[in-house]
C-alpha cells in the first residue's frame, strides 16, 4: 500500500473536522477501503485516513421509545448474533449474517456496510484502469461490455454498476433511518450515484447511528440473498420484505445503482393473504419496468429478481 | 479457560528491523506511531509506518509467518486469520498503526499452549500441504473459546470465510468438534 496519513478521532466532530480538509477518507471496519486502497481503484489516494474506530460509545445495540437504534460501528457479526436484533428485526439479522465471510462479519460495521462502493469490475479494476463515468470519466464501459452482474432497472447518470449491500435492501424494508453528525436520513433518500462513493452524505458527513422504527406484532420481515458461493460472495440479487397489518415493503438490491423499491408489487400484496400464487403474481409485478442490458447479458437476473421477490414475500408468511 | 493465551507470558522489548517490503524504499519522511500490543503472550512496543498491515508487522518484524498471505489481500481466502481481542480477524485487512493495546494470537501461540487443535488436526488429517491450515486453526480456537459445545454445522459456518486448495473441508468439522470433546474432558 502506498503511505497516507493516518489520524485515530477521538470524537466525531474531530473526524468531521478533518475530513473536510482536502484528500481525506476515513476508515471504520476497513474491509472496503483498505482493498481499494491497496489496488489503487481510485483516481484519488486519499492522503490522510482518519480511524473512527477509536470514537468511544458508537458501537451499541439497544431499543429506546419503539426505536431499534445500532451504533455505526456495531460489527455486522454482532448484529447477526443479536437476540434483540433476530427476534424482532428478522430481515436485518438475516441480513448481517449472509454479508461476506465470519471474518468480515467480525470486522466489517453496519455505517460501512452501507457506505462501501460498488463491486463493477470496471470500476474496481486495480491502478484506476477504466476512467469510468462513476470517477469522473465520460464513459461506463459495463454499458456496452460484460455486464452480466449489472443493473436490471437502467443506468443512473450512466452507470449501470450495482448496489452490492446485504444490509441496505433489510433496512429500507424496515423503514429505518440513518442518523449522521449533520441530519437524519430517510433509507430511500440515503443512496445516490454521486461520484464515486454511492451515498448522497457530504464530504464531512459522517454515519453515527442507524434507528430501525420496531415493526408492530404480527408484521414480519424476511431476507434472501442469491449468490454463487452463499454468504462469502456478494449478492447477485437479493431481497427484504416487510408484511403484515395491512403495510408492505419490499425491497430489492444489486439489481440497480441504489437499493430498488418495488412499489407495484407492495401495492399488489398489501392487506392480501400470502400464499404461492399471490406471492407469484406480486413477483411479477416487481420485474414489470425491468429491462436488459445491451448484449443481454444480464437478462437471468430479471427472472432471479421475480423468484427472490417471491420468495421474500413467502418468508414473511 | 484452560487454555486463554498466556504461555510463559515474557515483557520483550524490540526495536524495528527493516523491513522486507516495498514500501520501506520509500524515501519520503514516514511518520512513524508507536504502538504497543500482546502476540502470543509476548508484549511487544513497536513503531510503525501507518500503511504497514498487521500481517506485515507480524511477518516481517516479529517473524511470526504463519499469517499467510493467499489471495492477495482482498480478504477472499482467510489464509491470514489471527485471533485479535477475541475476534477472528484478517491480518491483511487490519493496519498495524490500529492495534495499539490488542492482544493477538497466531497459530505459533496456539501451538506454544498445545491447544487440542493441533493434535486432532494431525489426527483427522484436516491438512494437505498446510498452507492454508494456520488459518484454520485460528478460526477454529475462535469458535471453541466462545461455543465449547459446537456442531458440525456450526463448524462449518464459523469456517466459512477459509479457503482450501486442497479440498480438506470434509475433515475439518470432524477435527474441530473432536477438539472440542478433548477440551471438556469428553475424549483425550
Amino acid at each position: 500500500m502506498k503511505r497516507f496519513e493516518h489520524i485515530n478521532a477521538k470524537s466525531v466532530d474531530e473526524a468531521a473536522a478533518i475530513l473536510k480538509a482536502g484528500n481525506t477518507s476515513l476508515i471504520a471496519g476497513g474491509t472496503d477501503i483498505l482493498g481499494a486502497m491497496r489496488f489503487e481503484i481510485l483516481p484519488d489516494y486519499p492522503e490522510i485516513l482518519v480511524n473512527l474506530k477509536t470514537i468511544p460509545d458508537l458501537d451499541y445495540i439497544k431499543e429506546e421509545g419503539g426505536i431499534l437504534k445500532i451504533g455505526a460501528l456495531t460489527r455486522l457479526e454482532d448484529i447477526a448474533k443479536s437476540d434483540l436484533v433476530k427476534s424482532k428485526y428478522t430481515a436485518l439479522a438475516d441480513a448481517a449474517h449472509h454479508t461476506a465471510s465470519p471474518h468480515i462479519r467480525e470486522m466489517g460495521t453496519i455505517g460501512g456496510n452501507i457506505c462501501q462502493l460498488t463491486r463493477c469490475w470496471y470500476f474496481r479494476l486495480p491502478d484506476n484502469r477504466f476512467d469510468c463515468v462513476r470517477k469522473g470519466g465520460k464513459k461506463c464501459y459495463a454499458m456496452m461490455g460484460e455486464n452480466r452482474y449489472h443493473s436490471i432497472f437502467g443506468a443512473v447518470k450512466g452507470c449501470v454498476a450495482v448496489n452490492p449491500s446485504d444490509t441496505a435492501p433489510a433496512l429500507v424494508a424496515l423503514n429505518a433511518k440513518i442518523k449522521t453528525n449533520k441530519r437524519t436520513i430517510e433509507t430511500e433518500q440515503f443512496w445516490d450515484m454521486v461520484k464515486p462513493g454511492s451515498t448522497i452524505l457530504e464530504k464531512d458527513e459522517i454515519v453515527t447511528e442507524i434507528q430501525v422504527p420496531t415493526p408492530p406484532k404480527g408484521v414480519i420481515s424476511s431476507f434472501i440473498k442469491f449468490a454463487i458461493r452463499k454468504s462469502i460472495d456478494f449478492p447477485i440479487v437479493n431481497c427484504a420484505a416487510m408484511i403484515g397489518k395491512g403495510e408492505a415493503r419490499i425491497c430489492l438490491n444489486a439489481v440497480h445503482n441504489k437499493p430498488y423499491r418495488c412499489i407495484n408489487a407492495e401495492d399488489m400484496i398489501r392487506g392480501k393473504s400470502i400464499n404461492e400464487s399471490n406471492a407469484d403474481s406480486t413477483g411479477a409485478a416487481a420485474i414489470e419496468k425491468a429491462k436488459t442490458l445491451p448484449g443481454d447479458r444480464n437478462k437471468w437476473k430479471i427472472q432471479l429478481a421475480r423468484t427472490m421477490v417471491k420468495r421474500a414475500i413467502l418468508g414473511c408468511a | 479457560m484452560a487454555f486463554a493465551s498466556g504461555g510463559e507470558a515474557q515483557a520483550q522489548e524490540k526495536g524495528n528491523l527493516t523491513p522486507a517490503d516495498a514500501t520501506s524504499t520509500n524515501t519520503q519522511s514516514g511518520c512513524r506511531e508507536p504502538i504497543e500490543l500482546t502476540v502470543n503472550g509476548g508484549r511487544y512496543r513497536f513503531h510503525v509506518e501507518p500503511n504497514w498491515t498487521l500481517r506485515q508487522l507480524l511477518r516481517d518484524e516479529i517473524g511470526l509467518t504463519s499469517p499467510k498471505d493467499w489471495c492477495g489481500g482482498m480478504g477472499a481466502c482467510g489464509s491470514c486469520t489471527v485471533i485479535m481481542n477475541g475476534r477472528p480477524v484478517l491480518s491483511c485487512l487490519t493496519l498495524a498503526v490500529e492495534c495499539n493495546g490488542a492482544v493477538i494470537e497466531t497459530a505459533e501461540g496456539i501451538a506454544k499452549v498445545k491447544h487440542p487443535i493441533i493434535d486432532s488436526y494431525i489426527k483427522w488429517n484436516a491438512f494437505q500441504c498446510g498452507y492454508c491450515t494456520p488459518g484454520f486453526v485460528t478460526t477454529a480456537k475462535a469458535l471453541l473459546d466462545r461455543n465449547p459445545n459446537p456442531t458440525e454445522a456450526d463448524v462449518r459456518d464459523a469456517l466459512g470465510g477459509n479457503l482450501c486448495r486442497c479440498g480438506t473441508y470434509q475433515q475439518h468439522p470432524k477435527a474441530v468438534v473432536d477438539a472440542a470433546q478433548v477440551l471438556k474432558g469428553v475424549k483425550s
